[in-house]
């Protein structure tokens, strides 16, 4: 082979590859990397807990959304990088009611058929400079009521007014009491659970 | 001439059956989600509080599925999910694209979600790509978008008539492979256009808002009308790739008798994927979608149960070119 022919089948290979690229290239330039806040992008419960392998896993098929009764299953778009069309919950709009559905549906278990009190979507956390009892301003127990684990994951405690805590090993995170919450400021949100209760501080 | 064999009557009606399932399956992703609107709406028991329009929706779903199930928050989940992957009464159905994305990106096996492709896998393996023409609903716009593109003609625009290598989408598809294992993401599903419809579908009704989706198959439509009839499925869709290549030695294919035809050429000018029937030239890429049976005027294209298809059988024995060979051979005949 001479090597005009060869640097011309190289080019014509090159191109061609470029050629094929197009549509991921476009693809990918619709759904450009943004910052991501893990309080208003909680996994569906039963997600595997490793983001990547979640993301190795979930093909994108949107049947957790479709099976769930509250509709709160959401599908990251631009903000997802890699994880495009692969399903989150924003409890500030609509939150999980632990139901289990989507486990059920998943069909590559990337959302795992697991017990509700092994679920682990992250961890409540309540700001108690801002909570409603917490800083005597009146009573509210909006997120114990609502809590679908109720006991185990949040309870009262009484000092001059009863006031909510969080218990680290009860909550899953599912982020109803950050649905219910009717301060303004969100004093509860969600936390990773790594992070244990500690505050964390956005830049 | 030989007027003796004549295909089984009902081929001819196939095209109109396909276009029945065709509809069904777009109008099913559309249902699908005005569904689930209509089960959260129950479950959560909220009928005075819905908006007038949500009511409207809660009475046309209650009116459409109360002959069927009593408890839509349960029964109704029977048929959930889109062409991508989707439960069908207890069956777990998926496109074997999303299986071998899958297999790509995490670069383990996992058997519960394989063996939901065996099903398609089977059908294609039989019957060669009916996906594409038979159930995907990108198809069917695609084939809406055909219509739209003779308008333009009519109109004066120049629709586009570009030929570029079939083979690019194979080159596609191993592409995109590559990048399901190197990203770890199925990234192969945000340029698969059946999956893009489901998706959007969804996004748009139970959602409230078209997605990212939606753009790249405007721009695939364009492509269409104006580079490449049918371009896309022809030349870049990963997924007809892999059904081509699945259903390359199916059973079922499409076959002109030479008999009949008078190489009216018809069948090209119907064919969407750009084949040459005519010339018996199928090969893997036919889906046995039917319409060349279906416009056929002599009933010359029929359907046989073959492994391989046949070479070029030459001119068709009603058509001018032949009868003048002959005709020339009998002269020949004569004078000798």
């Amino acid at each position: 082979m001479r090597r005009r022919d060869l640097l011309k089948k190289m080019i014509v290979a090159a191109s061609t590859f470029g050629l094929a690229s197009v549509p991921y290239a476009i693809g990918r330039l619709m759904v450009p990397l943004t910052t991501f806040d893990f309080s208003n992008h909680l996994r569906p419960p039963g997600a595997l807990v490793n983001e990547d392998d979640f993301i190795r896993a979930c093909i994108g098929c949107g049947l957790c959304g479709e099976v769930c009764p509250p509709r709160c299953i959401l599908f990251e778009k631009r903000e997802g990088g890699n994880g495009v069309n692969t399903p989150y919950i924003d409890p500030e709009l609509k939150a999980c009611i632990l139901c289990q559905k989507c486990m059920d549906v998943c069909p590559t278990d990337a959302i795992t058929k697991i017990d509700i009190h092994e679920v682990n979507m992250g961890l409540a956390q309540i700001d108690r400079t801002a909570c409603y009892p917490w800083v005597d301003r009146g009573i509210c127990g909006a997120c114990v009521n609502i809590c679908p684990l109720g006991e185990k994951a949040i309870a009262f405690e009484f000092a001059n007014m009863y006031r909510p805590y969080i218990k680290e090993d009860g909550c899953v995170g599912c982020g109803i009491c950050v649905e219910v919450c009717p301060h303004p400021s969100l004093p509860i949100r969600i936390v990773e659970s790594v992070q244990g209760t500690v505050t964390r501080h956005n830049a | 001439m030989n007027n003796n064999i004549k295909p089984f009557f009902l081929w001819r009606h196939l095209n109109k059956l396909r276009w029945v399932v065709l509809s069904i399956v777009f109008l099913m992703l559309v249902l699908l989600p005005f569904i689930h609107v209509y089960q959260t709406f129950v479950a959560s028991f909220s009928y005075d509080l819905l908006d007038e329009s949500e009511k409207f929706l809660f009475d046309i779903m209650e009116a459409i599925t109360s002959p069927f199930v009593d408890d839509p928050a349960q029964e109704l989940d029977a048929i959930k999910g889109t062409t991508w992957s989707g439960n069908f009464f207890g069956y777990q159905i998926s496109d074997p694209l999303a299986v071998i994305g899958q297999l790509a990106a995490s670069m383990s096996i996992y058997w519960p979600f394989v063996l939901t492709a065996l099903v398609p896998v089977i059908f294609t393996v039989v019957f060669g790509r009916f996906f594409c023409g038979w159930i995907c609903p990108a198809n069917f716009l695609y084939e809406l978008n055909t219509i739209v593109s003779l308008w333009l003609q009519d109109l004066g625009i120049r629709a586009g008539h570009r030929k570029l290598d079939r083979r690019m989408k194979y080159l596609v598809l191993a592409i995109g492979l590559g990048l399901c294992v190197i990203s770890g993401s199925v990234l192969i599903s945000i340029i698969y256009p059946p999956a893009i419809i489901g998706r959007e579908l969804y996004f748009a009704i139970a959602l409230g808002g078209f997605g990212s989706g939606l753009v790249f198959f405007i721009l695939t439509l364009l492509f269409d009308l104006f580079v490449s009839r049918r371009g896309f499925c022809r030349y870049i869709c990963p997924g007809g790739a892999l059904y081509s290549l699945l259903g390359r030695f199916r059973m079922f294919r499409i076959k002109r008798i030479v008999d009949n035809c008078n190489d009216c050429a018809k069948c090209n000018a119907v064919c969407e994927f750009g084949l040459d029937p005519l010339h018996d030239d199928f090969g893997q890429e036919c889906n046995n979608c039917t319409a060349c049976i279906a416009v056929c005027p002599t009933d010359a294209m029929t359907f046989v149960v073959k492994i391989k298809d046949e070479g070029n059988q030459g001119p068709g024995h009603l058509g001018k070119q032949y009868i003048r060979l002959n005709q020339v051979q009998g002269k020949q005949d004569a004078a000798t």
